[in-house]
């Protein structure tokens, strides 16, 4: 009886000891897991907080953003995971950094359709080589030939800062 | 000579009381005994067991106890894997296994929590407050992250936007 008592001792102690530590492990795990982003802490924050906050915008605006999130909410996990890890690492990179992803990005999305390929197919040809080699490429006179100077920029950019793979 | 009680080598007076001492010992042990109380009553209980040990005598075996024996081994050696399992949980008292299965549910629960801390949290009114604006600007990013991301939306980048 006593060897019983003392083995539950024991082992209330040690999961004690792991749920005292949960926070501790957390900060272990690799900064995408423990990845939260606003809409993440949103998500965390009551019914009557969110809707506070929504109130001191226009209601057409409100609006907009309650919508966007649910349309987030629904994402597939997987998808909301991989999004999740890759904008942990756009948060990561310096304001400016993530002003120039922006800008790219937007750049890019303005291009015609039939440049917009080509130049995705440049950035994902890129971004698979070594860094001697892409720099090599980058400052090939094939590669002036093939991409107008604000192509070149986009691609520059979005190949050195955008996160993650791109599919 | 030191008390053998005070030194806790009470094996000595045991052997005393069975006799099993060479003379000289067992004299030192009798001077010994004649100036300690306690040893002295350590010994005389020790004598008074010696002695209903000498006078008992085992109560007699019936005629079938090996028949008996023998059956009872064979039946614990038929038990199914089950019934040997349950069997070692049986005697054990209820009050022993709560405590058993509530260290269980609490380790489970601690495990869990550690892998998946974000399931079991409530919402922390008051606590992490995001502005509604805050909130935009990560939509906005993550739009575009998703839209440039993935392959299959680049070429169509409005039509499935958050």
């Amino acid at each position: 009886m006593y060897r019983v008592i003392l083995s539950c001792g024991w082992a209330l102690i040690a999961a004690l000891t792991a749920v005292a530590s949960e926070s501790t492990v957390v900060a272990e795990k690799p900064p995408a897991q423990r990845a939260r982003n606003a809409i993440d802490r949103w998500n965390q924050m009551s019914p009557e907080e969110r809707e506070r906050e929504l109130a001191k915008l226009p209601p057409e605006r409100a609006q907009q953003i309650r919508e966007r999130i649910r349309r987030y909410n629904q994402l597939p996990p997987w998808e909301k995971q991989a999004l999740r890890e890759r904008y942990q690492k756009f948060a990561q990179l310096p304001p400016e950094k993530q002003e120039i992803v922006r800008r790219s990005v937007r750049a890019f999305r303005d291009l015609p359709v039939d440049r917009r390929g080509l130049v995705r197919e440049e950035i994902g040809r890129l971004r698979a080589l070594p860094e001697g080699q892409r720099n090599a490429r980058l400052s090939s006179a094939e590669f002036r030939s093939q991409f107008s100077p604000p192509e070149r920029q986009l691609i520059r950019d979005i190949t050195a800062y955008f996160p993650g793979q791109l599919k | 000579m030191n008390c053998p009680m005070e030194h806790r080598k009470p094996e000595t007076l045991v052997a005393y009381a069975a006799g099993e001492l060479d003379g000289e010992t067992a004299a030192s042990i009798e001077r010994h005994l004649r100036v300690c109380p306690g040893c002295r009553l350590w010994v005389a209980e020790q004598a008074a067991l010696w002695k209903t040990l000498d006078i008992w005598e085992a109560p007699a075996v019936s005629a079938d106890f090996d028949r008996r024996l023998y059956r009872r081994v064979a039946g614990e050696v038929r038990l199914s894997w089950w019934e040997r399992l349950t069997r070692t949980l049986r005697p054990m008292p209820l009050r022993q296994i709560l405590p058993l299965a509530a260290t269980a549910c609490l380790l489970l629960i601690a495990s869990f929590l550690v892998q998946q801390p974000d399931q079991l949290a409530p919402p922390h009114p008051g606590a992490g407050l995001v502005r509604a604006d805050q909130v935009e600007r990560t939509l906005d990013d993550l739009e575009l992250l998703r839209q440039f991301g993935a392959g299959n939306q680049v070429e169509a980048p409005h039509a499935d936007t958050m």
